[in-house]
């Protein structure tokens, strides 16, 4: 009896047991697996800005207003000025404008929700990437097309080194590009 | 690494006094170096440390009741609760934060790069010019000004570390006032104007004294505005002081030249230089100035001769240590040796025209110069040596006399420079200015006297803390407490303000505007990087208010415009600049300095009645000699500063306390220890603090730093060490800050000071003894060997062919590599400061340092050799060598110290798991653990504030607990030249890349760049046949060159 239990247990329970717990697991691992990198996070901003308007119809250049992308490590998200630039004039009657020019008004400050974000420890450096030629889309996805703007990419270390570590393949449009650093120092310090 | 701190062992101090055949046994003995006197006598606690690498305690267990309230099991419990949570909430993304551009953005701002600005630091009175780093608005760092003519872009330790002070949490916010000077509360400016005014009128017309005591005017602009103040209230009276003055050398000036202020002297001409008691190379004078022009002499790259230091000194400064031959002499009989040795010259010798003055041979000729040498024991080669040396070098020689030596020993030295033709290096260019002569002792005497009689109505204490500084036998706490309205402009309360009605904050210098001229030919001009960070105002401003009567005149400009319009009116018109005014004020401002045309006057000639008739000279007692010294806090306005708190006296090492330093005899006679308590005894003045034995003092010479034991200095600076400003008196008679008729004895009780002396040991074990002395660490030779055959200097070594277990790296591109230049380090540790500040270093606490715990990733080693009594010192910075084959690397379990493919070993601390091989594994001990959160551990988490955080190096991770961290390289400026290399399309230049040490070094010893590139500096060091790498023979291939040590001696120390 006690053999039969055993051997009821081994045989049949364990394995069904293992079976549940690593399938679960693994539907849970690829299910959760955008959400884990952030793909497809898309908050709702404070002002309704569209990047399809602004970046896909008009053709505005990403560092017009992403100003030190090529300058800094920070990309930097335009200051409220900027926006003013165009919108003093521009579309004054939008309820979104007039929303941006109360901000620029009162001299408030304007709290955009981050979408792209690597941890504190990481030294992601911009400027290097675009003077290299690196086009912001291979990070950032197809920016021109996104009425909300959100996350597309994997920015996680493996995809860092993904590119790093097999430029010529990942950037065919670059045929002179080196591979990467790869050593901890070229992000970590 | 610990020991529970090292000097709480006992010392035999009977078995250190040296034995009379001590010295034939050392020179049969190979050199040996050491850093403690447990070190040199092999004291067996001490070899078991060395043997177990760390102190012992370094690993004893936290305190738990000191870590977070939650307990492990509760942290688990609550783990698992989050993650269940995460689990059953799992539909979201996790929240990123908000980005914050700004709303209208300042022009010269691009988020994520530096501007740099110039202005003045004001710590002190030399005013060096500096260049501050800011991000975004915040200053992050201070460096030199390069444009500035004396300080020449390097700046000392203090001012590197004053960026602290900005940030300072402790810092009075608003102005605060209280009728009983008691309990100070908060009190709205307006009102604190009205009623200033309000009372500033009443005196002025009830013709009651205004007193203003300032420290040093060194600003026109001030002086301007004290003139005016004194004009608009006419009963006003200016007082000045400063606690470590030039008092004596000044008058000294005076009487033997006629002229006000000693000279700047031309040290980079001098051949020969002999400093009595000086310690210029550290404390005293533009100590950064003196640096450079002393190591440009000093260096072997550069082909010039190496000039020769003598010192003579009573005191252990690092400047004596330095020096090619140290001879320790009683403070009190150094006058004796001036005379001596103008005995020798003028009389003997006959040279130079006093020769044949009566009246002065007189007065030396009996000074034997033999007799004086034998009846203090001096080294008969090495003087000498000196005297051959003075006369072969006439008119290329100088003789420096101490701050602290009396008047009349100023006056035979300015002779004994005259005699020898010295008077050749005084600059005929340039000439220090004094702006407003400091107040003498009968000024502060009638001041107080006034207070006492109830005639002062007024006291403002513009930026000083007199109730700290003053000589007590004045009694200026009791008569300024009679003072019916005390007025304290001070960055925090301090010892003053507790006498005070009114305590208003003061700026910092990085929040204020100035113009400061200390010598002639140029202005140096001061700006604002950062608005007030909080209610605080600079003093010049609060003056000009209330001279203008109203509080409405106040604004955010006033004083700047005042000090424009100064310039305009007053300074401008006779610069002859072809520019107008707005665009000379900016270019200055930016320029950070303002040249002007001046010719000082001719020199004069020497006043020979000076010494002649010199009614009383200093002569040798047999009592104890007490030197108050200048120490890391300055004045003791440092003292809430925690990293100079932190930073070991460039000689002792001892942190967080100053103590009395004696020699091994004396404190054998008076039956005294480290740690023993004595006391220092004047009459009615007295103070009781530990004792520590200082290899190479002079018998019966205590030895003090000033600017601790402040009693109301902050959180930090509250009651550390013991204050010396007790001993000053009114009635000198040598100088302010030296006495030859102390007493002194044993009292009870202990204090335990704290020293890294002996901290980051290096190995060694049993079946080694006495390799250590062999290694090399430390290689030293004379600079006539060098001349010789460079090759030789090194001696042979040892070659030991090794297997690494490392891979092997090919470096194709660049390397990074750095050299230090022993023989320009004086050991002044601005290095330290600077490095603290751009990797955004903790502060530990006098207890964790005590643990072996201090977190200074470059740290000056400083290695006596010789006898206890007459040793010589090496000063060597000691940083990660970024072995090629790190044996750190090889035993980390978890990659998070690797090599990098330019030659750096890096950290990843996101990696790391606080394992501490490496750090075992480190034969230069160069590792620094995070023991604890230290910002939030040190003092309440008093440097984990808001303002602190403003001031980090946004470029540079801040590591929290159980993390490994090390020197980088400062591979954030690395980056940063890759970067800029990117954007222009170039390659990277080593040359470009300049680390914050570097930066910081004011004898320019050190070095950096890249080794792969023949043309670099650093590789011509690296191939120099002086340049050595410590513990080559184990094979790390350590990329950090040293140069041997060149003392310029006759013969092989």
């Amino acid at each position: 009896m006690k053999k039969f239990l055993l051997d009821y247990g081994l045989k049949v329970r364990l394995p069904i047991l293992l079976f549940v717990v690593i399938i679960t697991f693994a539907v849970t691992y690829y299910v959760s697996y955008a959400e884990r990198n952030n793909i497809g996070y898309q908050p709702e901003q404070p002002i309704k800005f569209s990047h399809k308007v602004h970046a896909g119809d008009m053709k505005i250049d990403c560092k017009y207003c992403h100003i030190s992308a090529d300058k800094t490590r920070n990309a930097s998200i335009p200051t409220v000025s900027v926006c003013m630039g165009c919108h003093t004039l521009a579309r004054k009657d939008m309820p979104e404008i007039q929303k941006l020019t109360e901000y620029y008004d009162q001299n408030k400050p304007l709290l955009w929700n981050r979408i792209h974000r690597v941890p504190d420890f990481v030294y992601f450096n911009h400027s290097v990437h675009v003077n290299k030629g690196i086009d912001c889309a291979n990070c950032h996805g197809d920016v021109q097309n996104m009425e909300v703007i959100g996350q597309v990419k994997n920015l996680n270390m493996g995809a860092c080194l993904d590119c790093h570590r097999n430029a010529h393949a990942k950037l065919p449009n670059l045929p002179n590009i080196n591979n990467g650093p790869d050593y901890c120092s070229t992000c970590h310090r | 690494m610990q020991a529970g701190g090292p000097m709480d062992k006992k010392i035999d101090i009977t078995n250190l006094v040296p034995q009379e055949n001590n010295e034939q046994k050392s020179e049969q003995k190979e050199i040996n170096y050491w850093r403690s006197f447990r070190e040199l006598h092999n004291d067996p606690d001490f070899l078991k440390e060395k043997n177990n690498e760390f102190k012992e305690g370094v690993t004893d267990d936290f305190e738990v009741s000191k870590l977070s309230v939650l307990s492990r099991r509760k942290f688990l419990a609550l783990l698992s609760a989050s993650a269940a949570l995460a689990a059953t909430g799992c539909s979201d993304y996790k929240e990123k934060g908000s980005i914050v551009p700004y709303n209208k953005k300042p022009e010269e701002i691009i988020v994520g790069l530096p501007n740099f600005y110039a202005s003045t630091c004001t710590s002190c009175n030399n005013a060096c010019g500096i260049l501050v780093k800011t991000r975004e608005g915040r200053p992050i760092k201070i460096d030199g000004n390069p444009d500035h003519p004396v300080s020449k872009g390097k700046i000392c330790a203090k001012g590197q570390a004053s960026i602290l002070n900005l940030y300072d949490p402790g810092r009075l916010k608003d102005p605060v006032y209280s009728s009983d000077r008691q309990n100070h509360r908060n009190i709205p400016w307006g009102e604190v104007d009205d009623k200033i005014i309000a009372e500033l009128k009443t005196n002025a017309g009830s013709g009651k004294e205004i007193a203003i005591v300032t420290h040093r005017v060194i600003s026109p602009s001030y002086k301007k505005l004290l003139d005016e103040f004194i004009a608009a209230y006419p009963t006003t009276k200016v007082y000045s002081y400063e606690l470590f003055d030039e008092g004596t050398k000044n008058s000294a000036w005076t009487k033997t030249y006629g002229r006000k202020t000693y000279p700047v002297v031309k040290l980079e001409n001098a051949k020969v230089i002999l400093a009595l008691e000086s310690d210029f190379l550290t404390y005293e004078g533009n100590a950064v100035e003196n640096m450079r022009l002393f190591a440009m002499n000093r260096d072997v790259m550069n082909g010039r001769e190496f000039n020769r230091l003598y010192v003579v000194e009573g005191a252990a400064t690092s400047t004596g240590f330095t020096a090619d031959y140290r001879m320790r002499l009683r403070t009190d009989a150094i006058e004796e040796f001036v005379l001596s040795l103008l005995n020798e010259f003028l009389v003997k010798r006959r040279i130079s025209s006093f020769a044949s003055d009566v009246r002065i041979s007189g007065v030396v000729q009996s000074f034997q110069l033999e007799k004086f040498a034998k009846k203090y024991n001096l080294d008969g080669k090495a003087l000498n040596a000196l005297v051959e040396d003075l006369i072969k070098n006439q008119g290329n020689s100088i003789v420096l006399a101490g701050n602290k030596l009396p008047e009349s020993t100023h006056i035979a030295v300015n002779l004994l420079n005259d005699v020898l033709g010295n008077t050749k290096l005084y600059s005929a260019d340039s000439e220090e200015i004094e702006l407003q002569p400091l107040s003498q002792r009968n000024d502060i005497e009638t001041l107080i006297g006034s207070m006492n009689a109830g005639n002062v109505g007024m006291v403002i204490h513009a930026g000083t803390n007199p109730v700290y500084h003053i000589a007590h036998d004045y009694g200026y706490t009791d008569a300024v407490k009679k003072v019916p309205t005390v007025i304290t402009i001070a960055d925090m309360l301090n010892e003053s303000s507790e006498v005070s009605q009114y305590v208003l904050p003061l700026s910092h210098i990085l929040e204020s505007w100035g113009d400061y001229r200390t010598r002639t030919n140029f202005y140096s001009l001061q700006q604002p990087m950062i608005a007030p960070l909080y209610r605080s105002r600079q003093k010049e401003a609060m003056l000009l208010t209330w001279l203008r009567g109203n509080k409405e005149a106040f604004n955010e400009n006033l004083y700047h415009e005042y000090v424009m319009q100064n310039w305009e009116k007053n300074i401008f018109p006779v610069l002859n600049s072809k520019l107008d005014f707005k665009k000379f004020w900016n270019a200055s401002l930016h320029d950070g300095v303002a040249y002007i045309n001046e010719k000082p006057a001719p020199p004069s000639t020497f006043i020979p009645d000076a010494f002649a008739g010199l009614s009383s000279r200093m002569t040798a007692s047999e009592e104890y000699i007490v030197l108050l010294e200048e120490g890391n806090l300055g004045d003791g306005r440092f003292a809430n500063n925690g990293w100079l708190q932190e930073l070991p006296h460039p000689v002792s090492k001892i942190v967080w306390d100053n103590y009395a330093a004696v020699s091994v005899q004396t404190a054998a006679d008076l039956g005294v220890n480290n740690n023993d308590n004595i006391e220092v005894l004047f009459g009615e003045r007295h103070l009781t603090l530990p004792v520590f034995v200082q290899p190479g003092l002079a018998d019966k010479v205590v030895e003090i730093q000033l600017g601790y034991g402040r009693t109301k200095a902050g959180d930090v600076g509250s009651n550390v060490g013991f204050n010396a400003n007790v001993l000053l008196t009114k009635h000198v008679t040598l100088s302010s800050r030296f006495f030859n008729n102390a007493k002194v004895s044993k009292v009870t009780g202990t204090h335990e000071l704290v020293t890294t002396q002996e901290n980051h040991a290096i190995d060694e074990s049993p079946l080694l003894k006495d390799i250590q002395f062999k290694r090399g660490i430390i290689v030293e030779s004379t600079y006539n060997e060098f001349k010789k055959n460079p090759a030789l200097v090194k001696g042979e070594k040892e070659k030991v062919d090794i297997e690494s277990v490392n891979r092997e790296h090919k470096y194709t591109s660049f390397k990074w590599g750095m050299s230090i230049d022993l023989n320009k380090c004086t050991g002044c540790s601005a290095c330290v400061i600077a490095c603290n500040v751009e990797n955004n270093i903790p502060v530990v606490g006098k207890e964790q340092v005590k643990k072996g715990r201090e977190m200074t990733w470059l740290r000056i080693d400083r290695y006596y050799h010789g006898t206890p009594d007459t040793p010589q010192a090496n000063f060597q910075p000691m940083l990660c060598q970024h072995c090629d084959f790190a044996p750190c690397e090889n035993v980390c379990p978890v990659a998070a110290t690797t090599h990098s493919a330019d030659g750096l070993n890096i950290m990843a601390y996101n990696r790391c798991v606080g394992t501490r091989y490496c750090s075992n594994n480190c034969p230069y001990k160069v590792r620094r653990f995070n023991y604890f959160n230290f910002r939030d551990h040190f003092n309440d988490a008093y440097y984990d504030k808001e303002s602190v955080n403003l001031m980090y190096n946004p470029e540079v991770t801040v590591r929290s607990r159980g993390v490994m961290e090390k020197c980088t390289f400062c591979v954030q400026r690395v980056m940063d030249e890759r970067q800029h290399a990117i954007e222009q399309n170039r390659n990277v230049e080593g040359a470009n890349v300049t680390t914050a040490c570097q930066d910081a070094c004011p004898s320019y010893a050190i070095v950096f760049g890249n080794i792969n590139d023949k043309e670099s500096e650093v590789y011509k060091h690296r191939e120099n046949a002086i340049g050595y790498l410590v513990l080559e023979e184990i094979k790390t291939a350590p990329n950090v060159t040293y140069f041997a040590k060149l003392r310029n001696t006759e013969e092989k120390a």
